[in-house]
């Protein structure tokens, strides 16, 4: 299993061993967005692109995006998210993931944000 | 350069007032700058959060009959025609383009000190627990989030009267917050949907002139900003119709409208 890597978005995404990607949103993003109360998660099937807004976050007071980290094919969600809002927090890089994706390109990964690069980004973030 | 560019705008339908914050949200993440724009309706509307059920607020007897149009921003439903409505955009790496609490405090807070000078005692809510189910709730008016500014009174209880509540909507390279100083509720709206305004409520505001009173808030808000207060040029939605009418078409869209 490969090493997390991060989108400027704050979305992270892993490469599988079996060749998919498991893409979620960072602790930070989740602790930013406070009260969680609503998400809509794209469909199975779709194809995305890098970039590409692929679902919806709903906090007490916002609506955020969340996008595709690499280009590819939705091929599965996490169904029972959107009913447990609570796992985002609890457990971001686990049972908190959103999507899988079969990515068209795993070149993509290469430019995003190591866990290193991504917490000094972290820090940079205004408060 | 900082501060706060800012127009004031006709009235116009929902779907126009959407396009326009939207257009207005684009522009700020092009050039960089806070941008902000007071805004009338042309006739009473209330706008639904961005992911409020549709059906509910169809079902409730409070806003019969009037018309809807979803915002891109969360919250609550708001019945506008009696509120003064802006609709402030600020790009991603703005120092209040990060946490979205920063935002939105920068607007309340500001407000909350011009209204003092003005005499009138308005604190901001620390926010309810959430098992008091606020989000659950179909009016703006009737929540209670961390930083909506409020007027107490005796005959509200501890949470006080709302007068101001904001919602947002964070994008790739703009954060748009939409926010609604409520002023009086018209005559005609039923019972349940009425909350007192910033008119009602203190008896002096009726010989405020109001323009007055909101260049002083947005005053306020270009100085937290670390900049003056620049006054747009024209109107902005009047001077963007074309690109205003060809985002309108998603709000007037009924997908759009009962995507939830």
């Amino acid at each position: 299993m490969a090493a997390l890597k991060f989108a400027k978005t704050h979305e992270w995404i892993r490469l599988e061993d079996d060749g998919l990607a498991t893409v979620g949103i960072s602790a930070y993003a989740v602790e930013a967005l406070t009260d969680l109360v609503f998400m809509q998660l794209p469909e199975v099937g779709r194809q995305v692109k890098a970039g590409e807004s692929i679902g919806e976050i709903e906090s007490v007071k916002a609506v955020s995006d969340f996008y595709a980290p690499v280009s590819g094919q939705v091929v599965a969600v996490n169904g029972v998210l959107p009913n447990e809002l609570e796992t985002l927090g609890k457990d971001p890089y686990g049972a908190g993931w959103l999507v899988k994706l079969r990515p068209s390109d795993t070149g993509e990964l290469a430019p995003l944000l190591d866990t290193t690069a991504y917490d000094a980004l972290v820090k940079s973030q205004p408060h | 350069m900082s501060g706060l560019v800012a127009w004031w705008d006709d009235p116009a339908s929902g779907p126009e007032n959407m396009a326009a914050d939207e257009v207005l949200a684009a522009e700020a993440a092009a050039t960089g700058r806070p941008l902000v724009r007071f805004y009338g309706w042309s006739e009473p509307t209330v706008s639904l959060g961005g992911f409020q059920r549709l059906a509910e607020a169809r079902a409730s007897a409070a806003i019969a009959g009037l018309p809807l149009v979803r915002r891109p921003s969360g919250g609550g439903a708001i019945l506008h025609g009696g509120d003064l409505t802006y609709a402030a955009a600020v790009p991603r790496g703005h120092p209040w383009g990060g946490d979205p609490q920063s935002l939105y405090d920068a607007f309340h807070a500001a407000l909350e000190t011009v209204l003092r000078d003005f005499g009138v005692a308005a604190t901001r809510h620390p926010g309810r627990p959430r098992d008091a189910g606020d989000e659950h709730r179909l009016l703006c008016f009737d929540r209670r989030a961390r930083g909506d500014l409020i007027v107490a009174s005796a005959a509200a209880g501890a949470d006080g009267h709302k007068i101001l509540g904001s919602a947002q909507r964070r994008l790739h390279a703009a954060v748009l917050q939409h926010g609604s100083l409520l002023l009086a509720t018209p005559p005609t709206v039923p019972s349940p949907a009425r909350h007192p305004g910033l008119l009602d409520l203190v008896v002096a505001a009726s010989s405020w002139d109001l323009r007055e009173l909101a260049t002083a808030w947005l005053q306020e808000v270009a100085a937290r900003a670390g900049g003056a207060l620049e006054a747009g040029p024209d109107r902005f939605a009047g001077s963007r119709k074309r690109v205003v009418a060809e985002r309108a078409c998603r709000f007037r869209d009924e997908a759009w409208l009962e995507r939830r």
